[in-house]
């Protein structure tokens, strides 16, 4: 297409998306996109369609999620060798964290389970696996396996009630099992002698490379495949069948049970694969400290955890891991502005939960929903001015005739507005068929070509001779016309002019 | 301990966590809020009473020495300062927590989190002011001991016990005959059917939220009797007082008050029994408090069909 812009002319782009970028679809190649091996899904979706303003084909990337999460983790990953020791340790249990909170996620979000629980899940994975290891020298791969079976047994114990609570009351009961965990631990004297901890795990970094360069690199590399799994964990039961029957279920209960999905069992399962996925972190925990201890099971760290998540948005995986990184930057990250962090992680959070609806990944909806609702608005103002089309409700309009007709239309109303005078009326009212003046003739014409719908028309009433009422085509075919008023008229010149009227009032309010 | 010291003992808890536990179930049933800075209103009113018995305590001593009047005028002095201070931070929750969020979607979430963000900030706010040291207020019933009919209380005991049950009788009494209390029950038991008839949210939740953390500030003076007052110790009575008004079914203040006298004689019997302890005493309280809520999953007071959606 040649472009038949004016130089030095400047041109608005108009359009709710005039920036983004799209492929031209080349019609003498075939279509080919390549599929994940042994599934049936693609990388990345690409979607067709034909351009309205410039009448041409071209692809778009419909979903642009895959491509901020390759970019994110890719830097990560990429500037990890070039951290210094503490910030590689920071990146480390930024990892970590984020992996439980993701998993986290799945149950509250997903599974819409309201459980406190998470970190004690974590905490007996990691017990379970620390005294395997020390006692009874369980080798550190196996760690993981024990890790989970420990999350999973500990997942079964806790869904038990969940079916039977609901909401609030479930989770605090899951805030007193952490309790429970904790003094149990403590008081479990011959597995964990130094004050309810166990120390000196072997795990899957070498006992001489601990707190060494190389240690740490690998502590960090093992975090963040820990992160990867976890978010494949996600992406796998969220958007896969379980998350699909359990998103049936969130909108509407009773219809999901009544199309026959069986809501509460998905939500178990995915309880359960979610804390076994908090087992083996747990395990991971124990192997990269080397120790595990009863703070796992505190309220303070159950508490920055949970403002993690909602401070990122609870129920979306970006929102745990940005909420993650926010707050594990200035926990760990500021350590030297002492107990200023708490304060600003509290400032950070009231200001969250104060302007927006749900967290910093909510921002985006919240805001298209302001804007929508504003366009709206003054779409609205716009049509009570005329009805003209304006120029972005215009390109949602397919067939660009009814955009002129309508323009053409709100002229001729203008002017024939001007034509309606009390003389007119009065024309009307005293010789309503016949000849007539030239203003009043272009108001009939104009009434006499309008669309059937809500166009008024007179009726006989049945058995009285002058006898008429006024009734309103209902432009369907098959419905009947409505009644406009009970009034009877004896005359059909006074019908006439009442339709005459009514017609003048839809024309002057229009 | 005997019988009678366990029976007074379990008393007192009682009356702390039923303070507590009442103000948690209030908030929630007539505003929908679960208060996480409930624990924040009571350490700050602590300080608050400490600091204002340090600075009176010279002027008392000069004006009515060590008589019985002196020791009232500082126990209604520390009282006062307390349930002041309570409900300045309970204006100050409401003022946060309520008023910008309460008509936006998730409100009870997100006001849940806005208080736990409270929480956090006082807390530290307190370690900065006045260091992580526990301070000690003063004995505003007197040191001594009494005994009748067998039973031997100390004077901080019988002050708590008689205090809390003139405070929750004072309490329902307004509730039952006052305009405003008229209101609140009116929440209480429809929200939606109180807003219809003309009562407002807003001026409606203002005195609830002040009079719970006046009763939350009138807990910390009579448990810094027995205990000190320090920047966490609000998150013990918050723990207790939600799992008492869980236990007693939220919205429900005669099943908070069975749910504290059970809780408080709970925690004295496995304090004293030889082989459990003071550690178990949390342990054994939630393995109660989630044996009956397995049972009994609105709580002991809290019907089905009538819990708050």
């Amino acid at each position: 297409m040649t472009d038949t812009r004016i130089p030095g002319k400047t041109y608005y782009e108009i359009g709710q998306r005039p920036q983004e970028i799209t492929l031209k679809v080349d019609g003498a190649k075939p279509l080919h996109r390549h599929r994940l091996p042994f599934t049936r899904r693609h990388l990345l979706k690409w979607r067709s369609r034909l351009n309205p303003k410039t009448l041409r084909q071209e692809r778009m990337l419909a979903d642009k999620n895959p491509l901020w999460w390759t970019l994110a983790l890719g830097l990560l990953l990429v500037s990890a060798p070039f951290l210094s020791n503490s910030a590689l340790t920071v990146a480390a249990v930024f990892c970590m964290f984020s992996a439980i909170n993701v998993l986290w996620t799945l149950i509250i979000g997903t599974a819409g389970i309201f459980s406190l629980a998470t970190l004690a899940v974590v905490g007996v994975g990691a017990y379970a696996s620390a005294a395997l290891n020390v006692y009874l020298g369980l080798p550190w791969p196996l760690m993981f396996v024990a890790g989970g079976v420990a999350g999973l047994v500990m997942g079964a114990l806790l869904a038990l009630p969940s079916t039977r609570l609901d909401g609030l009351y479930y989770a605090l009961l899951t805030m007193g099992v952490a309790e429970i965990c904790r003094v149990f631990v403590q008081q479990l004297k011959p597995l964990t002698p130094m004050n309810g901890s166990i120390n000196n795990v072997q795990g899957f970094i070498p006992a001489d490379w601990a707190l060494q360069r190389l240690g740490l690199l690998l502590g960090f590399a093992g975090a963040f495949v820990l992160l990867l799994l976890a978010l494949l964990t996600f992406r796998v039961v969220n958007s896969e069948r379980l998350g699909m029957l359990l998103q049936t279920a969130r909108e509407e209960e009773a219809y999901a049970e009544a199309i026959g999905i069986d809501y509460r069992r998905a939500r178990m399962q995915v309880f359960l694969i979610s804390s076994a996925g908090l087992g083996v972190t747990g395990a991971f925990y124990a192997q990269y400290f080397g120790s595990i201890s009863p703070q796992v099971f505190s309220l303070d760290q159950l508490m920055v955890l949970f403002a993690m998540i909602v401070i990122g948005g609870l129920g979306r995986a970006e929102g745990a891991v940005i909420g993650t990184a926010l707050v594990v930057l200035i926990d760990k990250g500021l350590l030297d502005l002492g107990p200023l962090r708490i304060l600003l992680v509290a400032a950070i959070m009231l200001a969250v939960t104060l302007t927006t609806n749900n967290g910093l990944t909510g921002i985006r909806e919240q805001f298209r929903g302001f804007r929508r609702r504003r366009q709206s608005e003054a779409r609205a103002r716009r049509t009570e001015k005329g009805g003209e089309v304006m120029p972005e409700e215009a390109i949602d309009i397919n067939d660009k005739q009814a955009i002129y007709y309508r323009r053409f239309d709100k002229r001729l109303r203008d002017r024939l507005k001007a034509l309606v005078t009390p003389d007119v009326i009065e024309e009307h009212r005293q010789k309503p068929l016949g000849q007539h003046s030239d203003a009043l003739s272009r108001l009939l014409n104009y009434f006499r070509r309008g669309e059937v719908a809500d166009k008024y028309a007179i009726i006989r009433q049945a058995g009285n001779f002058h006898s008429y009422k006024i009734v309103a085509f209902s432009g369907v075919r098959g419905a009947p016309p409505r009644l406009v008023d009970d009034r009877i008229y004896t005359d059909i010149n006074e019908a006439y002019h009442a339709v005459f009227l009514l017609r003048v009032n839809d024309l002057m309010e229009s | 301990m005997d019988m009678s010291t366990l029976l007074i003992y379990g008393l007192s808890l009682a009356a702390i966590y039923g303070l507590m536990a009442i103000g948690i179930s209030l908030l929630w049933s007539s505003i929908g809020m679960i208060n996480m800075a409930h624990g924040a209103s009571f350490a700050v009113a602590g300080y608050a009473a400490f600091s204002v018995a340090e600075l009176a305590k010279p002027l008392i001593l000069a004006t009515l020495g060590k008589s019985l009047a002196g020791t009232v005028a500082m126990a209604g002095l520390c009282l006062s300062a307390g349930a002041l201070t309570g409900a300045m931070m309970g204006a100050l929750i409401y003022l946060l927590a309520f008023l910008p969020i309460h008509d936006k979607p998730n409100f009870a979430v997100r006001s849940l989190i806005v208080t736990l963000a409270i929480n956090l900030a006082t807390v530290q706010l307190l370690l900065w002011f006045f260091g992580p040291k526990q301070r000690n207020l003063p004995k505003i019933f007197g040191l001594g001991k009494v005994e009748f009919l067998g039973l031997s209380a100390r004077y901080d005991q019988i002050g708590t016990i008689l205090g809390t049950a003139v405070i929750l009788g004072l309490l329902l009494f307004w509730l039952k005959v006052s305009r405003k209390g008229l209101e609140i029950r009116a929440m209480m038991q429809n929200p939606e059917g109180a807003v219809l008839s003309g009562i407002s949210v807003r001026w409606t939740a203002l005195p609830v939220t002040m009079l719970t953390g006046a009763l939350a500030g009138l807990a910390a003076v009579l448990l810094s009797q027995s205990i000190f007052v320090s920047p966490t110790s609000g998150a013990m009575p918050l723990i207790k007082g939600l799992t008492i008004s869980l236990l007693g079914g939220l919205g429900s203040v005669p099943g908070a008050v069975f749910g504290a006298v059970i809780i408080g004689f709970l925690e004295a019997v496995i304090g004293a029994v030889p082989w459990l302890g003071q550690r178990y005493v949390l342990f054994g309280t939630f393995l109660f408090i989630i044996a009956v809520l397995v049972i009994r999953p609105r709580g002991i007071g809290g019907l089905l069909d009538k819990a708050r959606k």
